[in-house]
C-alpha cells in the first residue's frame, strides 16, 4: 500500500515536472523577455567562475591536446586559416565588383568592413555539448554594442549571426547550421533566394527557396559554376558580404524552381578571430514555406468606348 | 551542510567542469555530459521521487548554456531519472557493477532522448546516425566516471536520504 502510494505521488510530481518543461519550452520558443533576462543572468553570474577555472584547468587541458602535438599547430593553423580567409575575401570582393560594375550598379564595390561599424573578438570556445558544434562564444557582448541578429564576418565572408548577448560574451550561430536560413544573391544573375547549410555536408549550402527554373528550359540562363553568391540587400545583413561561389545548379524535384549549390568561401570550423558587424539584424527568416499573398489580379485600363457607352 | 547546498555545490561543480575542461578534452570528438550524469545517478540514489527533481535541475542549468529552447534537457534528465529510479527500485540491488552499467546506459538514454524532445521542437539535424555514435560514447565515458560521481551524490543526499 506505501508503495503504490509512492509511486503515485512520485509520478504526479513527474507530471508537474513535464508540465513546467512544456511552460518553459513555449515561453523560451516565444521569446519571454524576463526568461531570457533570468538565462542572460546565470550565465553572467557564472562567467566569471568558469573564465577562473579556464585557466586553472588550461595546463590539464593543454597536456591532453599535446598528445597529439596540437597546441602548437593549432596556433600555426589559425594563423594560416586567417590569412588565407582574407585572400579568399580578396577574390569574392574582387569579383562582385568587376560584375556588379559591368552591370553598370551603382553598388559596385563591396565595402560591407568599411560602411558599417564593427566589433573585432575572439573566439574563446566552441561547441559546449554534443549536438551544438555550429555554435561559437566570443568575447564580446552587449556592453560592447552587440545585440541578437547582428552578422558576424571575416575576410571570407558570413560566418553567422549573433544568437544569445549576455553582457561580455555572445554567442555565435554559425553558417554551418541548417536552422540559420540566409537571403542571398546571385551575382551573376542577379537573383535573389534564401538558403542555409546541408546538414551532415560540410562547407556546402544550398539556395533552395526563391530561384525558378529557366523558362523552356534554356540551360544558358542557370548560373555558371564558380558564380559569385553574397548577401541579398533585402537579407537581414548588410548587403554583398561573401557567402561562396556556385558548384552546382540543378532542377527542384517539383520542376520549377531551381537549387543552386554553394561552396562556403568561410571554413567556420576552427574560427580564431571574428568581426561583429554592428548593424541590428531581424528575427530569424521562418523556415516553413512562405505564406501566398492574395491574388492580385492585374489592372486593365478600361476600354475608353466602354465607358463612354456605359455614360451615355 | 544541508542537502540543497551538497546538491549546489555538485552542480556547479559539474557545470564548471563541462564548460572548462570538457571543451577540449574530448573522447572521439565527443564531451561526457556531467549534468546527465547528475541525474541519472540522482533517480538511482535518490528514488523515483526525489532523483527527477534534481535531474529535473540539473537539465535546467546544462539548457542555459544549450541551443537548444530551454526545457528540452531538464524533461529528458527528470524522464531518465525517474525510470532509473523505478527500475533500481524494483529490480536492482546495490553493486558496482549495476550501477556502472545503469548510469551508462541511462546516459546514453538521455543523449537519444535530448535529441528526439529537440527535433520534436523543431531543432534540425540532432537525429542521425552521429547521435548514436555520441550516444555510445557518452554512456561509456559516463559509466567510468561513476565511480568519481557517485560518492559525491551519496555524500550530498546523506542528510535527506536513508538508504
Amino acid at each position: 500500500m506505501a508503495l503504490a502510494q509512492r509511486i503515485g505521488r512520485s509520478r504526479h510530481r513527474l507530471i508537474l515536472l513535464v508540465l513546467t518543461a512544456i511552460t518553459l519550452l513555449t515561453l523560451d520558443l516565444r521569446s519571454f523577455g524576463p526568461l531570457d533576462s533570468a538565462q542572460r543572468f546565470v550565465r553572467d553570474l557564472l562567467h566569471p567562475v568558469t573564465e577562473v577555472a579556464g585557466t586553472v584547468f588550461s595546463p590539464f587541458s593543454d597536456a591532453w591536446n599535446a598528445v597529439f602535438d596540437y597546441d602548437d599547430l593549432e596556433a600555426q593553423n589559425a594563423v594560416l586559416r586567417d590569412e588565407l580567409d582574407a585572400l579568399r575575401g580578396d577574390q569574392i570582393r574582387a569579383e562582385a565588383e568587376r560584375l556588379a560594375f559591368q552591370r553598370l550598379l551603382d553598388a559596385t564595390d563591396i565595402t560591407y568592413l568599411e560602411d558599417v561599424p564593427f566589433e573585432t573578438a575572439t573566439v574563446v570556445r566552441g561547441a559546449v555539448g554534443n549536438f551544438d558544434s555550429d555554435v561559437i562564444t566570443i568575447d564580446k557582448g552587449s556592453n560592447s554594442g552587440i545585440r541578437s541578429g547582428m552578422a558576424v564576418v571575416t575576410g571570407a565572408g558570413l560566418v553567422g549571426r549573433v544568437d544569445r548577448v549576455d553582457v561580455t560574451t555572445a554567442t555565435v550561430q554559425l553558417i554551418s547550421d541548417s536552422n540559420l536560413v540566409v537571403g542571398v544573391r546571385l551575382v551573376d544573375t542577379d537573383e535573389v533566394g534564401l538558403g542555409q547549410a546541408e546538414p551532415g555536408r560540410e562547407g556546402l549550402f544550398k539556395i533552395d527557396q526563391g530561384l525558378d527554373w529557366p523558362e523552356d528550359d534554356d540551360l544558358s540562363l542557370l548560373p555558371a559554376p564558380g558564380t559569385v553568391v553574397v548577401t541579398a540587400a533585402a537579407s537581414r545583413y548588410p548587403a554583398e558580404i561573401p557567402i561562396g561561389w556556385v558548384t552546382v545548379a540543378e532542377q527542384a524535384v517539383d520542376g520549377l524552381s531551381l537549387e543552386v549549390t554553394v561552396q562556403l568561401s568561410n571554413d567556420v570550423s576552427d574560427l580564431g578571430f571574428v568581426t561583429v558587424l554592428l548593424a541590428e539584424g531581424i528575427d530569424q527568416v521562418p523556415l516553413e514555406e512562405p505564406v501566398p499573398g492574395p491574388i492580385v489580379t492585374p489592372a486593365v485600363e478600361p476600354d475608353p468606348a466602354e465607358v463612354e457607352s456605359e455614360d451615355g | 551542510m544541508s542537502t540543497p547546498v551538497k546538491l549546489a555545490a555538485i552542480y556547479l561543480i559539474a557545470i564548471i567542469f563541462q564548460l572548462t575542461v570538457f571543451i577540449d578534452v574530448r573522447l572521439a570528438g565527443v564531451a561526457p555530459e556531467l549534468l546527465a550524469l547528475v541525474a541519472v545517478i540522482a533517480g538511482f540514489f535518490a528514488g523515483p521521487e526525489r532523483g527527477p527533481m534534481i535531474g529535473f535541475v540539473a537539465g535546467l542549468i546544462w539548457d542555459v548554456y544549450l541551443p537548444t529552447p530551454l526545457g528540452v534537457a531538464a524533461v529528458t534528465f527528470a524522464l531518465v531519472a525517474f525510470a532509473v529510479g523505478s527500475l533500481e527500485e524494483g529490480l536492482f540491488h546495490d553493486s558496482r557493477f549495476q550501477l556502472v552499467a545503469v548510469v551508462g546506459l541511462a546516459s546514453a538514454s538521455t543523449v537519444v532522448g535530448y535529441a528526439l524532445i529537440g527535433e520534436l521542437v523543431g531543432q534540425r539535424g540532432l537525429v542521425d546516425v552521429e547521435m548514436l555514435r555520441v550516444s555510445l560514447v557518452v554512456g561509456v565515458v559516463n559509466g567510468a566516471l561513476t565511480p568519481v560521481a557517485a560518492p559525491m551524490m551519496r555524500w550530498a543526499l546523506v542528510a535527506g536520504e536513508a538508504r
